[in-house]
């Protein structure tokens, strides 16, 4: 029956023709007016900031209206190629670095540079997050995305812990490993740290290898460096953390579980990003945690890889991409940036919404924010260009990392397949270019 | 046309033999055994088995932030909070919807399909048989692009009928199949002799055939059911409306990229847990005897 029906309505179709709405269509700017669609690419906590902005954007725009649709995180990526594909795209869509190369090749989105060049956003918007995006997109170094926050790596240490045992914050790698070890009491279930094992780990290992190498740089030439000696040694002593300093079960942590571990526990630190830290108020209230940037190294020098930058895309088959761009100016304006930020935590686009004073209050933003723009970090950035990048840092080599943690294969023959992976993509990206 | 077999004669009527009584030495054996043997591997089994629903009812009903191993002081609030801040109330109305049009539109086609592989023979039946046999080895994500193209032709994108009508057609091969092999264990002459007393062949099958089905019934129904509750690709795909989407959506759109609110997610996997909870704890005794009667080979 499946079958037959199917081959029935396969035909049908194929007899409609096609109604414009996949991939190569090229839309049109449209009235400006009218009903306009936005997918958000983090749905569920952030749907009411979301609802918030898009009932301001409605107020000012009375001829506009926005149908939102939120979609969990981890789906949206086949939730949008499936509508490339198969036609039903929304005119306007959350897309950050991590998307953005997938969607750009299948030629999805709108290029944004002209627009934005006469838009009042123009030299409003955070330049390194600016050319994160651009770097994200492709070879054509167009702008598809407007940034509107940036996340951030943070240490997040339990001050009363630290307190207890004597021990100075984790603001050096040095201080770091020192209190992984003096924070462990295993027979008492008390762990210094806890390391992410699962889902998301070769980020977070990468984080740590090249913040204590001091490599500040992904390629030598076109050779990556994530197997240079110095991060082969790094990542040694961070994955030597597993079960000396960790509970044994950390080696299939996602964040989900590494977080709800950390709030439920006694474990005096965690590598997450700003993302988790209202669930850590939550746990412990404000006064028992800090969240501080990653730590530097002995010369004092903070290195760090790129968090994905997030933003809004306009679609190219958008039948209103006039009422879609004002809607993502609208988004990425001050106060509507700030709102946004603001309820998620993280690192507002716009350099105005920066200065608010909620980013003053709140310690990890604060420290974040000036850690990505004073100067004091350099940032590794990581080949989200790449259109095999999503597969070789997660289903290509998470396993391995698991084996590194459990002892079944070296951090030298984990970084060397990794390296052997990356400078493949890399040359077959080249090579296409 | 009528199968060969329909056309002879009913056979006689088989008077019921007398359960053969138990041997005396099972008896024995099992009184013989003392209870802990059995009893503490089932409570160690049962343990293991029930220890993660204890800790989802745990998030669910302690405070946020407690780390008690007892849901003590209990609290509602990460009900109240998925069912009116995150919709669960509108994700509920919509899976139950999704799950009785799928039972029902399941049910009755696979009811007159499996009738006639039953009873009819014909020329691609084998044919037929095999195709149902193979589209269930089509994964639902191979044909989601070509779906999601027929649905937006149908204008059924955003709409619980693209959902319903997947699910039904997904759900149809195996339900035929199991149904075609009840009716098959139904005795022909009994549809005959309703015909000789003036039944049609609808009201024959309607009051001799169909009362007999019932287990057949139920569990094909409650298949089809508890499928389309849990089923979260096609409403992923297919709706976009939150006011449109289901439980299993819902519940994904509680993880966040960065951030879970573990109280509300178990809250919300309660939610989505009792009525397949319910639907079993009520149909378990014809389900069993479904699936078994439903097995014989025809």
């Amino acid at each position: 029956m499946a079958v037959a029906l199917g081959s029935v309505l396969a035909l049908t179709a194929t007899a409609c023709g096609d109604d414009g709405s996949g991939s190569g269509d090229k839309g049109s700017e449209g009235s400006g007016k009218g009903r306009i669609v936005f997918w958000d690419n983090n749905g569920g906590v952030r749907t009411d900031v979301w609802k918030q902005i898009i009932a301001d954007f409605e107020k000012a725009n009375p001829d506009v209206d926005v149908e939102y649709v939120g979609i969990a995180s981890t789906e949206y990526q086949s939730k949008v190629d499936t509508a490339i594909q198969g036609g039903g795209l929304p005119d306007v869509g959350g897309v950050g670095a991590a998307m953005l190369a997938g969607f750009s090749a299948q030629d999805a989105l709108e290029p944004l540079d002209g627009r934005l060049a006469k838009s009042s956003l123009n030299g409003l918007l955070n330049k390194d997050m600016l050319t994160s995006l651009k770097a994200a997109g492709g070879r054509d170094g167009r702008l598809y995305s407007v940034p509107t926050s940036a996340n951030n790596g943070v240490l997040y240490y339990r001050t009363d812990l630290f307190q207890k045992a004597g021990l100075q914050a984790p603001t050096t790698w040095d201080a770091f490993f020192t209190a992984a070890e003096k924070l462990t009491n295993a027979g008492r279930n008390e762990f210094g740290y806890t390391i992410r094992g699962g889902a998301g780990s070769i980020a977070q290992a990468l984080d740590a290898m090249y913040g204590q190498s001091g490599i500040t740089s992904f390629w030598n030439g076109d050779r990556t460096t994530v197997n240079d000696p110095a991060n082969v040694a790094a990542l040694e002593k961070y994955a030597g953390l597993y079960k000396k300093a960790t509970p044994a079960a950390d080696v299939n942590n996602d964040f989900t579980k590494m977080v709800a571990q950390w709030d439920s526990g006694t474990i005096g630190m965690l590598n997450h990003n700003l993302g988790s830290y209202q669930d850590h108020v939550k746990a412990f209230g404000a006064a028992k945690f800090r969240g501080i940037p990653q730590p530097t190294r002995p010369d004092g020098k903070r290195v760090q890889v790129s968090n994905p930058v997030d933003g809004l895309g306009l679609f190219k088959s958008s039948r209103n991409k006039e009422a879609a761009w004002k809607f993502i100016e609208f988004a990425a304006s001050r106060a509507e940036n700030s709102k946004f930020n603001e309820s998620a935590g993280q690192v507002p686009a716009n350099t105005q919404a920066a200065q608010d004073p909620w980013v003053q209050k709140s310690e990890p933003t604060k420290l974040a924010a000036a850690a990505l723009s004073d100067g004091s970090t350099t940032i590794v950035q990581l080949p989200y260009y790449l259109p095999d990048w999503n597969t070789i840092s997660k289903a290509d080599n998470e396993p391995n990392f698991q084996k590194v943690l459990l002892g079944k294969m070296s951090a030298k023959k984990f970084l060397d397949t990794l390296a052997e992976q990356l400078n493949e993509a890399q040359a077959e990206w080249k090579r296409q270019g | 046309m009528i199968t060969e077999e329909a056309t002879q004669a009913a056979p006689a009527p088989v008077r019921a033999t007398p359960e053969p009584p138990r041997p005396a030495t099972r008896h024995r054996a099992w009184d013989e055994v003392p209870r802990w043997h059995v009893y503490l591997p089932l409570s160690v089994y049962l343990v293991f088995t029930l220890v993660p629903f204890y800790w989802i009812v745990l998030f669910a009903l302690r405070p946020a932030g407690s780390t008690s191993l007892v849901p003590w002081p209990v609290t509602f609030d990460h009900f109240e909070k998925v069912w009116t801040e995150r919709s669960f109330g509108t994700y509920f109305q919509n899976s139950v919807l999704v799950g009785l049009c799928t039972l029902v539109l399941t049910t009755l086609v696979a009811l007159a399909g499996g009738y006639a592989l039953a009873r009819f023979d014909f020329k691609v039946k084998r044919g037929f048989l095999l195709a149902l046999l193979c589209s269930q080895f089509v994964p639902g994500a191979l044909l989601l692009v070509p779906l999601f193209e027929i649905f937006a032709k149908l204008q059924l994108i955003n709409s619980l009928g693209s959902v319903i009508l997947a699910e039904t057609v997904f759900q149809l091969p195996l339900s035929m199949i199991l149904l075609s092999n009840f009716i098959k264990n139904v005795p022909y002459s009994l549809e005959e002799a309703a015909w000789v007393d003036g039944c049609n062949r609808l009201t024959a099958f309607r009051i001799v055939v169909l009362p007999l089905l019932r287990p057949g019934l139920i569990a094909v129904g409650s298949f089809a059911f508890v499928h389309s509750w849990n089923h979260f690709l096609f409403a992923l795909m297919f709706l976009n409306n939150q006011d449109k989407q289901t439980i299993p959506v819902g519940l994904n759109t509680l993880m966040s990229a960065d951030s879970v609110d573990l109280g509300a997610l178990a809250a919300g996997g309660i939610i989505a847990a009792v009525p397949v909870v319910l639907v079993f704890a009520f149909i378990q005794k014809w389900l069993i005897t479904g699936f078994s009667a439903g097995a014989v080979k025809g």
